[in-house]
């Protein structure tokens, strides 16, 4: 090597570290500023104020904002993680039978749109829906049983939302953990409950209360629930209010951007706890033993009421809302599942989907966007996640440069990527550039933590063997690391992919009639009643999404990759 | 004591023979027997272990302790693991890492369900079982602050804190090093004869089994290949698997040449020539195909004479290799078609090359089979 060549490394560090600072500090940036100052009608800064936050702190709305987040998020992370929790239990520690059931919900779920989902349960709970109906037939009341746009209703449907994902997670600390652990316990002379209360259920404790947390904090910036189920009942959380005032005429920027500030600073602190939380749980798995394999406890007569959990769950969480969808899609207009209905059930909607130019011109756009973020995501990761995880120059600066955006809740980001873009000379906005750099912001993170820990995986060894063998740090990279690497470079991308495809918050104040993506398209046709399409459109994208879900899944299960890439 | 009679537990399918678990294995142990499961992975040694933990269930076969009955698949009675008052320490220790060392300890004590223990009892048994393991003092530190070695004496401790009646031991050496492991197996042993309890131990490592057992059960494929006193093992093996499990045998083929009676000598014909005096544990036919074991540390090598010595055996061959190891030497000397493995003192020295003669007694010399 050349005495005073520069380190290839520091190159790329500070070639990606810029990249890395032009994406993330802009939006921080403008959402601080917007939220201190005035402006006039063109924008532009008028004078310094704290009359954003003033109002936040004075006003009994904001107030109740902030309150119906904080029980919005709590009681759905308790319902997913109790759902969720229950269920892996039974699937990974337990001889329950119908197992396939629960990884089927998971994978399904992990491609269908958020808003697709709660759509299927605003019809099956709501006033025309079945539960209402058949609770009029048999009372002959006129009223309704529950009335879905609740806290309640909000509370069901996003905790039902989030219980796959729990599963999944939860699932992965079942299935590492030691089963000698709780065979000592049994031989100890515990019962199977008395090992499942002081032995399992502490040893599962910190990754629980991770989990918990992450849940939360992700329910905090959820925004298809609360737009959908909270605001046609008039109630009001954090990323609805930052969403009404910014599409309000004239809009309040000022307003949304001091609540996000609000937001993205509790989510801050949450995450600082979470990473704390995490390194707490893998404090416990330090001890494991070597002659490691699964052993399910025999639940002798319990396995079929486990059994019939499985099932239940498979039945709630993915087959009612899909025969809801089914419903909604073979039907001219939408009504209430009865005999009637039957007779008047039609491919109307399908026809429709597949001829007019617009689905398919929405399906292709939102392939695109995600593939393109998901692409440039991956990209720019491997270089600046193989930085971190071999502490390279810069690599902590890098990294957190890079997890920075786990702050901003989608809606949030949505505000600040619009705002910045607007003041950019650039014909970005109302394009899907825009949407397509907001999601590269958003889901950053996420590649990064895939990269890291694959990282990590990869014996430090291997890249000095090639050192030794005479390559250099850019041939080494090309031929050994990128190599490596690629299971977690693709299952990232497959994560980033789904995701993107799935969430609402991020493009909704970024989507303009010619740069539309899938969920904002559903969400506006709901919005405008037209029901029975975007059904019909929503369950072929799901079955569509599902072969790329069935596709990561396998991967990370393969390869062990972690499947949430926190 | 201990006893297991027609013990079986097959993995997948029953009729291949070569699937893993045990096959209709039976023994009785006296009280305050070591008895070792030894053999290679897959062997059915720990499968065997987990029937009698109650960690697994038996296909077939009935275990007691005493005259307690806790499987029999005839009547079947199944006692559950946790009612069956065992002590076990697993191979991976499975120290619960979220309480101290003396929480580990007591557990066994809490949960116990055939009577409640005071506070003053809880306490006088945990200190009692770790002093007992060396471990007085260690009561208040976290689990997760212990060495390999340390772990291992806690899960030691919460095995015998509750005075089991059979102790099991799942290769509870093998995640420590070397060193430490030879310390742990004289500690072992000593503990063991000191509390007098009836233990079983897993493990493939034949030293171990040899260093420490009153009984040794060498297993292959679900099989007992032969069970017996460690010494019995190390110089009578039964078959051609112990002769080479147990120690390098040197395995010889040839030709019974004149019926012998069990436990008589005989001589062998050997198939690349030469004939040797050997003893006949099982009794031998003339004219059968035998094969003789013959342990490397048994063959005493010197310079070539052309001399026969009355009652022993003398094979004439060359030295092609040789190496030190600092306590003893190592050569391969080719005999006619063969190499033989011989161990010798490391203060004689034989360049390659070099022509000598082995000689060996006639009862080193043991047919296998």
């Amino acid at each position: 090597m050349n005495i005073g060549a520069a380190d290839p490394r520091v190159i790329i560090a500070a070639g990606v570290g810029t990249v890395l600072v032009a994406l993330m500090v802009p939006p921080l940036w403008m959402l601080m500023q917007d939220s201190v100052t005035t402006t006039d009608a063109f924008g532009d800064i008028t004078g310094l104020t704290l009359q954003h936050f003033h109002k936040l702190v004075t006003e009994k709305r904001a107030l109740l904002s902030l309150w119906n987040s904080l029980v919005f998020a709590a009681g759905s992370t308790g319902l997913s993680l109790l759902a969720g929790g229950v269920l892996a239990w039974l699937v990974e520690r337990t001889n329950a039978p119908l197992k396939v059931l629960a990884y089927l919900v998971a994978i399904i779920s992990m491609g269908t749109p958020y808003v697709l989902h709660v759509i299927a349960w605003l019809f099956l709970l709501g006033k025309v829906g079945p539960l209402n109906d058949l609770w009029r037939q048999l009372t002959g009341e006129t009223g309704v049983l529950f009335n879905v746009n609740s806290m309640a209703g909000m509370i069901l449907i996003e905790g039902f939302l989030w219980s796959p994902l729990v599963f999944l997670l939860l699932g992965t600390t079942f299935r590492a953990a030691n089963a000698d652990m709780e065979e000592a316990a049994r031989m100890s002379g515990a019962s199977v409950l008395d090992t499942l209360r002081r032995i399992s259920l502490p040893l599962a404790m910190p990754s629980l209360l991770a989990l918990a947390l992450f849940v939360f904090i992700r329910a905090i910036g959820g925004f298809e629930v609360p737009a959908l189920v909270g605001m046609p009942g008039r109630i009001y959380v954090l990323t609805t209010d930052v969403y009404e005032s910014t599409i309000s005429m004239p809009p309040d920027l000022g307003h949304a951007a001091a609540f996000s500030v609000v937001m993205v600073a509790i989510v801050a602190v949450l995450l600082a706890f979470y990473g704390r939380l995490s390194k707490n749980a893998e404090r416990y798995h330090s001890i494991t033993g070597k002659g490691y394999r699964p052993r399910p406890f025999d639940l002798g007569r319990g396995r079929w009421i486990a059994g019939g959990l499985i099932v239940l769950n498979f039945v709630v969480v993915l087959l009612l809302p899909l025969l809801t969808l089914a419903w909604m899609s073979l039907l001219p207009f939408l009504r209430s599942i009865s005999l009637a209905g039957f007779a008047s059930l039609t491919l109307k909607n399908y026809r429709a989907v597949f001829t007019a130019q617009g689905y398919v011109d929405l399906a292709i756009n939102s392939l695109l966007v995600a593939a393109g973020a998901a692409t440039a995501i991956m990209a720019i990761t491997a270089l600046a996640g193989w930085i971190a995880g071999r502490n390279g120059p810069g690599g902590r600066i890098l990294d957190q440069l890079a997890t920075v955006s786990l702050v901003f809740p989608g809606i949030c980001l949505g505000v600040a990527v619009m705002e910045v873009w607007l003041r950019v000379p650039l014909p970005v906005y109302g394009t899907l550039w825009i949407i397509g750099i907001a999601y590269v912001i958003r889901y950053m993170p996420f590649g990064m933590r895939y990269v890291y820990s694959g990282v990590l995986q990869l014996h430090r060894e291997l890249e000095e063997a090639a050192g030794v063998a005479g390559a250099g740090t850019l041939t080494t990279l090309r031929r050994v690391v990128a190599p490596l690497l690629t299971p977690s470079l693709v299952a990232g991308w497959l994560f980033i992919f789904l995701i993107a495809n799935k969430e609402l918050a991020i493009a909704v104040l970024l989507a303009s009639p010619h740069s539309q993506v899938i969920a904002v398209a559903i969400f506006d046709q709901w919005v405008n009643g037209q029901g029975g399409e975007l059904a019909a459109f929503g369950l072929i994208w799901t079955v569509l999404m599902t072969i790329i879900a069935t596709l990561f899944f396998v991967l990370t299960r393969r390869g062990g990759v972690d499947v949430h890439g926190n | 004591m201990l006893s297991v009679r027609g013990l079986t537990k097959i993995y997948g399918d029953r009729a291949d023979t070569k699937a893993g678990g045990v096959r209709d294995f039976s023994f009785e142990l006296p009280p305050g027997t070591f008895f070792t499961l030894l053999g290679p992975s897959g062997c059915g040694k720990t499968t065997t272990l987990r029937c009698i933990a109650g960690l697994e269930r038996p296909d077939s076969g009935r275990i007691r302790i005493g005259d307690i009955t806790l499987h029999d698949s005839e009547t079947g009675t199944t006692v559950p693991m946790n009612r069956r008052g065992i002590g076990m320490v697993f191979q991976s220790y499975a120290i619960w890492p979220h309480m101290t060392v003396f929480e580990n300890v007591a557990f066994p004590l809490r949960v116990a369900k055939d009577r409640r223990y005071t506070r003053e009892e809880i306490r006088t048994l945990v200190d009692e079982a770790l002093g007992t393991v060396g471990l007085g003092g260690y009561a208040d530190r976290p689990a997760t602050r212990l060495s390999g070695g340390q772990q291992q004496r806690v899960a030691l401790a919460r095995a015998i804190v509750h005075k089991p009646r059979l102790l099991l031991l799942d290769e509870p050496l093998s995640n420590l090093d070397a060193s430490l492991r030879e310390e742990m197996r004289i500690e072992l042993r000593r503990l063991q004869q000191q509390i007098g309890l009836t233990t079983v131990y897993v493990t493939h490592d034949q030293a171990e089994a040899l260093a420490m057992s009153d009984l040794i059960a060498v297993m292959i494929q679900g099989r007992v290949a032969q069970m017996d006193e460690p010494r019995a093992i190390y110089f009578r093996p039964a078959n051609e698997f112990v002769a080479s499990f147990i120690g390098a045998a040197n395995l010889l083929h040839g030709i019974c040449d004149s019926a012998a009676e069990p436990g008589d000598t005989g001589a062998v014909a050997l198939d690349d020539g030469g004939r040797i005096g050997c003893i006949f544990p099982a009794g031998g036919v003339a004219g059968r195909a035998v094969t003789v074991s013959l342990r490397p540390e048994s063959l005493t090598i010197a310079p070539r004479v052309d001399r026969m010595d009355p009652g022993l055996n003398t094979l004439a061959g060359t030295v092609v290799a040789g190496s030190f190891l600092g306590g003893s030497a190592r050569y391969d000397v080719q005999v006619n078609q063969r190499i033989l493995r011989v161990t010798a003192p490391s203060d004689l020295i034989f360049p390659n090359g070099s022509a000598v003669s082995l000689r060996f007694s006639l009862d080193s010399a043991v047919v296998v089979g």
